[in-house]
């Protein structure tokens, strides 16, 4: 069975319609988090408290409300999540840290003798941890993409690695705004995806580098344009295939992972897309103009 | 080559031998746990025990006991019964026990369990330890803790400069006058460090005696510890034990004089403050109130801007919000607003919950301290409520500001139920201690000294309970009472013999998964595996048909050697960690796609079956190498950024990733060299 034969796409020509597309989701991105003050945050880089619990019966929400009020917690959020009986609080930052959970719970036992909840979950950041989180988080994106930079033009050249960390970029970009267009949480392990997603779409950024690099030695005299249409098309039916198996497993991940990991699995789904398509529109164009212009300036140079 | 394929092929056995080896216990270990929590049940089944109780007590030790308790009073054959699964079901733990250490072990967020990172309060530390405190110190220690929950801010750094930019010497406060600043500073600094230090011995200590198999306590940074607790059913009692300061002391009340003395003066002092009563209240038909002692209360409800006036009291934030009232006796109020808050019964001070706060909140003004450190003594807030009619009370102590004794001198402490002798109450549970010697002969002494005075036991800064001392005690043994059930006297127990701990901590990051979430992670996570697993397996062979089930076969191996090499590290599968596998099962295949892409390729131009073999493999390997490399280097800094969780998800993509090099390339390779050098190939199914 084959899906692709030999094709002859031209990748390349569409590519300022591509980056269009690309510079408007991130744009969209970009105003909707400007609008809302940054990403939405998870406990985990704001501080605060999170306690998922489980009633044996369906509790009355307002009731809840009452009793998490009365622990001294008046403005935490309550609602349910999955099933009815299943009831998630949220408590904004608290000076005394995690001993919220313990009062949260005992108030809770305490109104509601028949139906006592069972803990399913509790996540509570201080403010502190949650800002050292936050820089982290980012020190860390920052620094795997530096490493990039110096092993990728290490094994290729500079140029190839700049193209790269563009692309990688781009990728945590749009699912960041995803995430913020459709109003998701970003926590930490929301960031481990970002970081698995810069490994993807690396890996399939070096299989169309390595593929431009070979056929540089062997096609001789070819444009730019054409050297890249070539490589991208030679790699297409694999980098389909290999997005295509990463794609079902997330998309299993998804659906069948559970609730913890499903903030993981759909940064996964978007990063996927993204990564795919970031090397042939966005990494290669980049060669492509950056080329195009050493050798016009050669040319010049020569004349 | 042929031999070089002979060296291979024995290689790749080998591992899989090794695999094996690696794995048994994991599986065996899963199986002993499935009966475990099956005769666990049924065994909690009669009794009408709690399955959790069971499998706490396993742990601790104490399940004969607790089973014979429960089962007090039933038939002998009952009794005898329960006695012999209980026997079998400890055998079965104690092999469990002794496989687990060698099996893959299960994160908290699979198992249930709880992460816990404390941070010591230095600004509690110190300010406890301070002499001379007065009003200044208390600011310039607020404005020293805010700025100290700045990320990255040290506390001595900010306490230092918090005393430079105001020009007073640390020496006012710790230390002795003729050392300078640097000097204390340095002290405090190794004193903080020695608290860290004691307080992880004394942590390892306690969750050592409360039974928690494989606990990981470790110190992070200087000021912080890391708990981590997995697999424990009772998270709330194993935070009560790890939390708790545990610092006991034996104090003397003051006597009824003193107090008295002390209740008129912080009376006069609230009356004087007092401005803005309502005018509805101050006018109403209240009679003088009748000071005789058989009068029942008459309460009403008033604001508590009334008691304050209008700023006497910086308000307490967050918490203020749900006692905007408070009970008083509407016939005392106006006249003596302190008593009007109490309700007096006998020796004690009783204070109704609903006026708790604010009357903590008087007792902790400036001015009521001061009253109060005159009298060589301090306000004791009792630990529990008691309840008188339909009304619920806390107790107030006024006592001794100097302990007697401290927990320091214990030498043991048990949980004892009470046998009805004149200490205890029959059948409640009580915490019964042991002094040492030294702490024995001053135990003697001050009760020698006291009869018929009260000796509150303070835990925490808060009475424990309060005995009479009928009579000098020689033999060095007191009790706690009024322990809410056995669980709360075992804990208590198990703090006092482990000892105080040297600094005040505070958890900053509570990680807690409860086990039937943890129980519902790992069912999830294993079906998406095995659905992750299956579909790639389907597509792959239906794509290149044989090739396709060889390469399947490469990602089964990947996958058996993956979990054996993270049982071989003593690695943690963790809920990111099956991500982390199955991402890795949708990424191994690319090595095989990318040559099997390379091989139809190759073909496609005319070159012979091995030709194309060959060729494939060799012009795939770099690309194979680089792109794995760099996804490598992206999960190292994963790994150096993650905690718990994200490190077994980084772990998990290494090791994927690194077996992936050597299923996918070497023994498809072999396998593909064996069929070649069989019989000439004409066609590959491919």
């Amino acid at each position: 069975m084959q899906f692709f034969r030999e094709t002859h796409i031209d990748f390349i020509k569409i590519r300022w319609y591509a980056l269009s597309m690309s510079v408007l989701i991130i744009f969209a991105g970009i105003v909707s988090m400007v609008i809302k003050g940054g990403p939405k945050y998870g406990v985990d880089f704001l501080g605060g408290t999170v306690i998922q619990t489980h009633f044996p019966a369906v509790p009355d929400l307002g009731q809840v409300r009452d009793a998490v009020a009365a622990a001294g917690f008046g403005d935490a959020e309550i609602k349910t999540f999955g099933e009815r009986n299943d009831v998630l609080i949220r408590v904004q930052e608290q000076e005394g840290g995690a001993a919220t959970s313990d009062e949260i719970m005992n108030v809770l036992r305490q109104r509601f003798p028949g139906n006592s909840p069972e803990i399913r979950m509790v996540e509570s950041v201080g403010p502190k941890i949650g800002k050292e989180l936050r820089t982290s988080a980012i020190w860390a994106t920052l620094f795997s993409l530096v490493m990039i930079l110096v092993y990728v033009s290490f094994r290729f050249e500079f140029i190839f690695a700049v193209g790269a960390v563009v692309a990688l970029f781009h990728d945590v970009m749009v699912t960041l705004s995803f995430f913020s267009l459709l109003d998701l949480e970003v926590n930490l392990t929301v960031v481990a995806a970002f970081l698995t997603i810069v490994g993807f779409s690396l890996n399939d950024t070096i299989v169309v580098m390595d593929r431009i690099r070979e056929n540089r030695r062997l096609v001789r005299g070819s444009t730019i344009e054409n050297l890249i249409n070539l490589s991208i098309n030679q790699t297409l039916s694999r980098t389909i295939l290999t997005s295509l198996t990463v794609m079902v497993v997330v998309l299993v991940l998804f659906f069948f992972g559970g609730e913890v990991i499903h903030g993981f699995a759909f940064a996964m789904v978007i990063g996927v897309i993204a990564g795919s398509y970031s090397t042939i529109y966005i990494a290669a164009p980049l060669v492509v103009e950056w080329e195009k212009r050493r050798v016009l300036k050669l040319s010049r140079a020569k004349a | 080559m042929r031999r070089n394929n002979l060296l291979r092929t024995i290689f790749i056995v080998a591992s899989l031998l090794w695999a094996g080896y690696e794995l048994y216990p994991t599986l065996r270990v899963s199986q002993l746990k499935n009966q475990l929590s099956e005769k666990a049940s049924k065994l909690a089944q009669a009794p009408g025990l709690q399955p959790e109780a069971v499998t706490d007590a396993l742990g601790q030790g104490t399940l004969d006991g607790l089973v014979q308790q429960a089962l007090a009073g039933r038939s002998p054959d009952s009794l005898q019964k329960a006695q012999q699964e209980t026997k079998a079901l400890i055998a079965l733990y104690d092999q469990v026990a002794r496989l687990e250490p060698e099996a893959l072990r299960r994160g908290l967020d699979l198992q249930g369990g709880t992460y816990l990172v404390y941070e010591v309060n230095l600004v509690k530390m110190f300010g406890d330890l301070a002499k001379n405190k007065d009003q200044r110190f208390a600011e310039l220690m607020a404005q020293v803790e805010k700025a100290a929950r700045e990320p990255n801010a040290d506390f001595f750094e900010v306490l230092q400069s918090a005393f430079d930019d105001t020009g007073i010497k640390l020496s006012r406060y710790w230390g002795s006058r003729i050392e300078n600043d640097t000097k204390i500073l340095e002290d405090m600094r190794k004193e903080a460090e020695d608290g860290v230090q004691r307080n992880l011995e004394i942590l390892r200590n306690r969750i050592d005696q409360f039974g928690v198999s494989e606990p990981n306590i470790a110190a992070q940074g200087d000021r912080r510890i890391v708990v981590e607790l997995a697999g424990i059913q009772s998270v709330e009692r194993a935070k009560g034990i790890i939390g708790k300061t545990a610092l006991l002391e034996f104090k003397l009340e003051k006597d009824p004089e003193v107090a008295q003395d002390v209740f008129a003066k912080i009376n006069t002092w609230m009356k004087g403050t007092l401005k803005n009563i309502r005018p509805a209240l101050a006018n109403g038909d209240t009679t003088k109130a009748d000071t005789s002692a058989l009068r029942a209360r008459q309460d009403t409800e008033v604001a508590v801007d009334d008691i304050f006036g209008t700023s006497v009291l910086v308000s307490d934030s967050g918490k203020a919000g749900n006692d905007s009232t408070v009970l008083v006796d509407k016939d005392v109020f106006r006249e003596d607003p302190f008593y009007s808050l109490l309700a007096g019964s006998g020796r004690d001070v009783a204070v109704p919950v609903k006026n708790y706060r604010t009357v903590d909140r008087i007792i902790n003004t400036p001015e009521v301290q001061e009253i109060v450190r005159n009298a060589d003594a301090q306000f004791l807030w009792s630990k529990e409520t008691f309840k008188r009619g339909d009304q619920e009370y806390y107790f107030l102590y006024l006592a001794k500001r100097e302990p007697e004794l401290t927990g320091e001198k214990i030498s043991d402490a048990r949980t004892e139920i009470g046998g009805g002798s004149s200490m205890t109450a029959a059948g409640q549970a009580v915490v019964s201690m042991r002094l040492n010697s030294e702490g024995a002969k001053i135990f003697a002494d001050v009760t020698g000294k006291n009869v018929n005075k009260r000796m509150p036991i303070v835990l925490d800064n808060r009475v424990a309970s309060a005995p009479n001392i009928n009579e000098r005690i020689p033999s060095g043994s007191a009790y706690i009472e009024g322990m809410g059930d056995i669980n709360e006297a075992n804990d208590l127990s198990i703090v006092l013999r482990a000892g105080a701990l040297r600094a005040p901590m505070e958890v900053i990051e509570e990680r807690t998964v409860g086990p039937s979430l943890g129980q519902d992670s790992i069912t999830q996570g294993t079906q998406a595996a095995l659905i992750g697993l299956g579909l790639v397996i389907l597509f792959m062979a239906i794509y290149y048909k044989l090739s396709g089930l060889l390469a399947d076969l490469a990602l089964v191996v990947n996958l058996v050697l993956l979990m054996a090499i993270m049982a071989f590290f003593s690695a943690t599968l963790t809920l990111p960690g099956i991500a982390g596998i199955i991402l890795t099962m949708g990424m191994a295949v690319d090595a095989n796609v990318l040559i099997f892409e390379r091989i139809r390729e190759e073909l496609r131009t005319g070159k012979t079956v091995r030709a194309a073999i060959d060729t494939g493999y060799d012009r795939a390997f770099w690309t194979i190498f680089d792109a794995n490399l760099t996804t490598i280097l992206t999960a190292v800094v994963l790994y150096q950024f993650g905690t718990g969780p994200i490190r077994g998800f980084a772990v998990t993509l290494i090791a994927g990733i690194a077996v992936s090099m050597f299923t996918a390339i070497v023994m498809t390779h072999v396998v593909y060299d064996f069929v070649s050098t069989r019989r000439t190939l004409k066609t590959l199914s491919i």
